[in-house]
C-alpha cells in the first residue's frame, strides 16, 4: 500500500505538468492583442493595447512565456490574479476554506442521504419509499442546480427571511472584522468555535444551509441511483442468500453483507464528487453570493485571468490525484480482496 | 400513521403555515440598519488608489467620498462648479485663471483636514497631482492630465522607457506659491476646470510616504511608474483623504469595500451614515432578494430586469437619469482583411464587402437611412434613450438639439444604395458581419435590427451577426479587422472635447482603427480646446455636429438614460451625471422613513 500511494505521488509532478502545459497551450490560441485586452475595462484605454503586450512579453514564443511561468511556480509565485486583485496563491488561500466549509457540510449530507436513501430505496424495492426516492432522485438530477438554488432562496430568504445570502450578516461581519475575533482558519464556523462566539458560528452555519442543501440535493440523487443499483445486484448475489439462510438478522445482511460489497461504485463516485465540491461550486457559490474558489475559477476564465486559470488548473489537478488515491485506499479498506 | 409520514404532515404543516403567516417583509418594514448604507452591485473594484483607478465603481466609491478635489460640481449641474479643498474657483473675474488662460491658481482651503487629522497643504496638493500623472499605468487615467497640462499623452518614449525630462516638466507646470497651488498648462484649454472638479483627487503625501509609497523625489519616479499590477502600488487599498468618510477595508475575498464615517471631517457635521458598504453581488436575483429584504438598500439593476424592481413595496426606482454616454454603430473605411471572417470573399462579387467599401459615403448614408432607430429604441432600451445626432451626448455644453440627423427612411436608403459603388452595390449585393461584444444584450438587439432592415431593402443584401467575447472585439476593432460594429463611450469629464476627440479627431480613440480622417475637424476640435470663450466653442462643436452629419463615418444612435433602485427610506440623494455609481455623493445620504 506504502509503495503505491508513494507512486501516486510521484506521478503527481508530472500531471502537473502536463496540465499547466495543457492549459498554456489553449491560451496561445488567442492573438497577443486578444490576451492584452484582458488589462483593458472600456474603449477608453483601447489606445494601449500594443504597450501592453509589450510590457507582459505577450508576443514572446509560447516556451518563453511558459518557461518565466515555470520559473515562478518553482520559486512558490504563482502569478498574479487581475480577477482576485491579489497573487493566485493568495486567492486560493483566500477562497478555498469557504469552498472547504460548504464542501463538508454538502457532502455529509450527500454521502449520508445517498447511501441511506439508495440501501433503502433498494432494500423496499418497488414500495413507496422506493418510487419516493426514485422520484427525488430524478427530480433532483433533472432540475438545474440554479433552479433548485433560487426556488430555495425566494422560499427561504424571500419569502421567509430565514437563510440570507451571502457568508455573515451584517453585524456578524462588522465583529469578526474587529480586534475581537482572531482567524485561524479563514472558515468562519471554525473560527467561530475557536473564538468561542456562539452567534458568529450560528450565523456562518444560517448562511451555508441553503447552498449546502442546493449542492447536497443535486449531487446526491445521483448518489441514490448509483447505491440503488449497486445494492440491488449485490442482494442477488449467492452469498448473501447465504447469509440470509445461516439465520441472520435482516439489518446484519444489509449493513455487513450487501451494502459494504456494494459500496464499491459509491466510492468512486463520492471521490469525484469531493474533488468536484472542492473544486467549487460555481453556480452555487454565485447564487448564494459565497466567495468560493470555484467562482473565482470561472471568472477567471471567463475574463482570460491567465495566471490564475492555470493556476486553478494546478490546484484541481492536484485535488484530483490525491482524490482518486484516497479512492483507492478505501477501496482495499472496505474490499479485503484488493490489493496494491 | 408510519412514523415518517407524519413527519412529513408536520414538515408541510410548518411549510404551509409559514408561508401563509408571514407576510412579506417589505411593508411597513422599519428602516433597517439605520446608520448603514448597503449598495449591492455587479462589477469589482479595481484599485482604491486614486492614480490607478479608471474604472467607474473604484472612482465612484472614493471620489468626493474619499479624496476630495480642488473644486466640485455645484448641485445638478456639470459647468457650474463650487469650491472644495481650494478657497475660490479660479475665474478670469477674480484673476485666478491668467488673461493668456494657460495659469489657474488655486487657494488652499487652511480649514481643510486630512481624516488623520493634519492639514490639507499645497504641497500634498502637488504631490497628489504629480502622483497621478506620473504614475501613468498602462490603461490609465494619468493621460488626462499629462495631455491637459504639459500636452503629452505619456510620460514614455515609444520603447516604454521613461522621459528623462518628465518629471521637471510636471514639476515646473505645478508650483506651490505660498497658500496656492499654480498650475500652468502648455496651451489654453477650455475643460481643465471640469478636469480639476473630477481628477484633483487630493491625498496626504506623508500618509503615502509612511506607507512606502513615492516619496516626492524625482529618483523615485522610476519605481512609481507604471505599475505592473494594480497591487503594485502601496496606496492599491486605499490613502488617506480628506473625504466625509474614510476606507475602513478592502475585503477582496467577500468583495466588499467598507467605507465609514469620518467624525473630523472639516466642512462641517460628519456625514449621517455610519458605514457605506458597496458589495459584488453578481446574481441578480440576489441582489432584488436582498433589496426586498432590506439587506441592500441599492441595487444594480440592468435594463432588461427593470420591470423585475417596479411594483416592489418599499422600493423607488428614479428614472430617466441624464447620463454622459453616446452609443454608435461604426463603421471602418479601411477594413484590415488579413484573414479576416467578416468580409466573405473581401470583394464586391455579392459574397462579401471589399475592404474599402464604407470609404464611399454613399454606403455609410444608406446604412443610416436603413437602421430603424425607433424599434431599437423601444427593443434595446425601452425606450430610455434618445437618439443621437452626433458625439456630444444631451444634457453637455456643445450639444446642439437642432443638429439634423438621420431618420429611417427606405426611400433615401435605397437612393443612397443604388448609388454606393456606382450602383454595383444595389446589383451585385453583399455578404458582411455585424458585431458586437457579446453579453451587451442592447448591442446584440441593434445588430439584429440592422441585419433585419438590410435584407429586407435587397435579397442580394446579406448580413451576419456575431457577438464576441470582451478581449477578443476590443483586440479586433483595435486591430482594424471589424467592419461594423457597436460600441460606446462614457465621460472621462464632462466636457464635449472628451466626446469629439476620441469619435472624430484623427488621433481619437476610435477614429484610428475606423481610419477615418478630416482635417477641418482636426482644426475645429483643436481650436475649441484652445478657447476660453464659449460662444466660440459652441460653434466649434455645433460645426462638428454637420461634418459628422454629412460624413457620417460614425452613426450616432442615442444617449441612453439611466436609472436608480433604492429603498425609499435612502434619503438626500441627489443625482449629477457626473457621478460614477448609482449612490452619488455619499456626504448627503441618510436613511429613514
Amino acid at each position: 500500500m506504502l509503495t503505491f500511494i508513494l507512486r501516486r505521488l510521484l506521478l503527481l509532478p508530472l500531471v502537473v505538468l502536463g496540465t499547466t502545459i495543457l492549459i498554456f497551450a489553449l491560451t496561445q490560441l488567442l492573438s497577443p492583442a486578444m490576451r492584452a485586452s484582458l488589462f483593458v475595462r472600456d474603449a477608453n484605454q483601447m489606445r494601449d493595447l500594443p504597450a501592453i503586450v509589450r510590457k507582459y512579453g505577450l508576443d514572446r514564443p509560447f516556451y518563453e512565456q511558459y518557461g518565466t511561468w515555470l520559473r515562478g511556480v518553482l520559486r512558490g509565485d504563482l502569478g498574479y490574479s487581475f480577477v482576485a486583485r491579489q497573487t493566485v496563491a493568495e486567492a486560493i488561500r483566500g477562497y478555498f476554506p469557504m469552498t472547504v466549509e460548504l464542501t463538508v457540510l454538502s457532502f455529509g449530507l450527500i454521502v449520508g442521504v445517498g447511501i441511506w436513501l439508495g440501501t433503502l430505496s433498494a432494500v423496499h424495492k418497488d414500495r413507496w419509499i422506493d418510487h419516493l426516492s426514485r422520484v427525488l432522485s430524478i427530480a433532483g438530477t433533472g432540475l438545474p442546480t440554479f433552479v433548485w438554488g433560487l426556488a430555495l432562496l425566494l422560499l427561504f430568504y424571500g419569502i421567509l427571511p430565514w437563510f440570507p445570502p451571502g457568508r455573515l450578516s451584517l453585524e456578524a461581519d462588522l465583529f469578526v472584522h474587529s480586534d475581537q475575533f482572531r482567524r485561524y482558519t479563514g472558515m468562519m464556523t471554525v473560527d467561530a468555535l475557536l473564538n468561542r462566539q456562539w452567534w458568529i458560528f450560528w450565523d456562518a452555519l444560517r448562511h451555508l444551509v441553503l447552498p449546502s442543501l442546493t449542492l447536497a440535493y443535486f449531487i446526491a440523487a445521483v448518489l441514490v441511483r448509483v447505491t440503488r443499483s449497486s445494492m440491488l445486484e449485490t442482494l442477488r448475489q449467492d452469498y448473501v442468500r447465504t447469509a440470509r439462510a445461516k439465520g441472520l438478522d435482516e439489518p446484519t445482511v444489509i449493513r455487513k453483507h450487501a451494502r459494504r460489497n456494494a459500496l464499491i461504485p459509491v466510492i468512486t463516485l463520492s471521490s469525484l464528487v469531493l474533488v468536484g465540491l472542492l473544486s467549487g461550486a460555481v453556480i452555487t457559490e454565485t447564487i448564494f453570493d459565497l466567495p468560493g474558489i470555484g467562482r473565482w475559477g470561472a471568472q477567471a476564465a471567463a475574463q482570460l485571468d491567465i495566471a490564475a486559470v492555470t493556476g486553478f488548473a494546478l490546484f484541481v489537478a492536484v485535488l484530483t490525484v490525491l482524490g482518486n488515491m484516497a479512492a483507492d485506499i478505501l477501496y482495499a479498506l472496505v474490499d479485503p480482496r484488493i490489493r496494491y | 400513521m408510519s412514523g415518517t409520514r407524519r413527519w412529513l404532515l408536520y414538515l408541510t404543516l410548518l411549510l404551509a403555515l409559514a408561508l401563509v403567516g408571514v407576510p412579506g417583509v417589505a411593508q411597513g418594514q422599519a428602516v433597517k440598519n439605520p446608520d448603514t448604507l448597503i449598495y449591492a452591485h455587479a462589477g469589482d473594484h479595481d484599485s482604491l488608489d486614486p492614480a490607478w483607478q479608471y474604472d467607474t465603481l473604484s472612482s465612484g466609491t472614493t471620489l468626493w467620498n474619499v479624496y476630495e478635489t480642488l473644486i466640485f460640481f455645484r448641485g445638478i449641474s456639470v459647468g457650474d462648479y463650487v469650491p472644495l479643498l481650494a478657497k475660490q474657483v479660479p475665474s478670469l473675474q477674480n484673476g485666478l485663471i491668467s488673461a493668456d488662460a494657460r495659469t489657474f491658481t488655486f487657494p488652499i482651503d487652511e480649514r481643510a483636514r486630512f481624516s488623520d487629522g493634519t492639514p490639507v497643504t499645497p504641497e500634498d496638493v502637488k504631490y497628489s497631482l504629480m502622483r497621478f500623472m506620473l504614475m501613468d499605468r498602462d490603461g490609465g487615467p494619468s493621460w488626462i492630465l499629462l495631455s491637459t497640462i504639459i500636452g503629452e499623452d505619456t510620460t514614455r518614449d515609444k520603447d516604454g522607457n521613461l522621459k528623462p525630462d518628465i518629471y521637471d516638466k510636471i514639476n515646473r507646470a505645478i508650483q506651490v506659491r505660498g497658500n496656492n497651488v499654480v498650475i500652468t498648462l502648455h496651451r489654453p484649454y477650455a475643460p481643465f476646470l471640469n478636469i480639476m472638479a473630477s481628477w484633483s483627487m487630493v491625498i496626504s503625501k506623508k500618509a503615502a510616504i509612511a506607507k512606502g509609497d513615492w516619496d516626492g523625489t524625482k529618483a523615485g519616479v522610476a519605481r512609481l511608474n507604471n505599475p505592473k499590477t494594480n497591487s503594485d502600488t502601496k496606496l492599491f487599498d486605499g490613502a488617506i483623504g480628506s473625504g466625509p468618510f474614510v476606507i475602513e477595508r478592502w475585503d477582496r475575498q467577500n468583495k466588499t469595500v467598507v467605507l465609514v464615517r469620518n467624525e473630523r471631517y472639516w466642512r462641517g457635521n460628519p456625514p449621517a451614515l455610519r458605514r457605506v458598504i458597496f458589495r459584488t453581488v453578481e446574481e441578480f436575483a440576489t441582489r432584488r432578494l436582498m433589496l426586498q429584504q432590506g439587506d441592500a438598500d441599492v441595487i444594480d439593476v440592468g435594463r432588461a430586469e427593470q420591470s423585475q424592481v417596479e411594483g416592489l413595496a418599499g422600493v423607488r426606482i428614479v428614472d430617466d437619469l441624464a447620463t454622459f454616454v453616446t452609443q454608435a454603430l461604426f463603421m471602418n473605411l479601411k477594413i484590415n482583411a488579413e484573414g479576416n471572417p467578416y468580409i466573405g470573399s473581401g470583394k464586391l462579387d455579392g459574397n462579401g464587402i471589399p475592404p474599402d467599401f464604407f470609404s464611399d459615403v454613399h454606403v455609410r448614408r444608406a446604412i443610416a437611412y436603413s437602421f430603424d432607430y425607433a424599434t431599437f429604441a423601444r427593443d434595446a432600451y425601452r425606450g430610455k434613450i434618445t437618439l443621437g445626432n452626433g458625439p456630444i451626448p444631451r444634457g453637455m455644453f456643445g450639444y446642439n438639439p437642432r443638429g439634423q440627423w438621420y431618420t429611417t427612411n427606405r426611400d433615401r436608403a435605397i437612393a443612397e444604395w443604388r448609388e454606393a459603388w456606382g450602383g454595383r452595390v444595389w446589383d451585385q449585393g453583399f455578404k458582411m458581419t455585424v458585431l458586437f461584444n457579446s453579453g451587451n444584450t442592447a448591442r446584440r438587439i441593434a445588430s439584429q435590427i440592422l441585419k433585419s432592415n438590410l435584407e429586407a431593402l435587397n435579397p442580394k443584401f446579406k448580413v451576419d451577426t456575431q457577438g464576441l467575447a470582451w478581449s477578443t472585439y476590443l483586440a479586433q476593432e483595435n486591430e482594424g479587422k471589424l467592419p461594423i460594429y457597436f460600441l460606446g463611450w462614457a465621460a472621462d469629464y464632462a466636457d464635449p472635447d472628451n466626446f469629439v476627440y476620441p469619435f472624430m479627431h484623427s488621433n481619437g480613440t476610435f477614429t484610428g482603427a475606423q481610419s477615418y480622417k478630416n482635417p477641418e475637424v482636426d482644426r475645429l476640435i483643436e481650436e475649441a480646446q484652445r478657447t476660453a470663450n464659449p460662444e466660440r466653442r459652441r460653434q466649434s462643436y455645433f460645426r462638428l455636429q454637420e461634418i459628422a452629419y454629412s460624413d457620417v463615418p460614425t452613426i450616432y444612435l442615442g444617449y441612453p438614460t439611466g436609472f436608480t433602485v433604492m429603498r425609499t427610506w435612502v434619503r438626500g440623494w441627489y443625482w449629477n451625471p457626473i457621478f460614477f455609481v448609482p449612490t452619488g455623493y455619499l456626504y448627503t445620504l441618510s436613511k429613514g422613513q
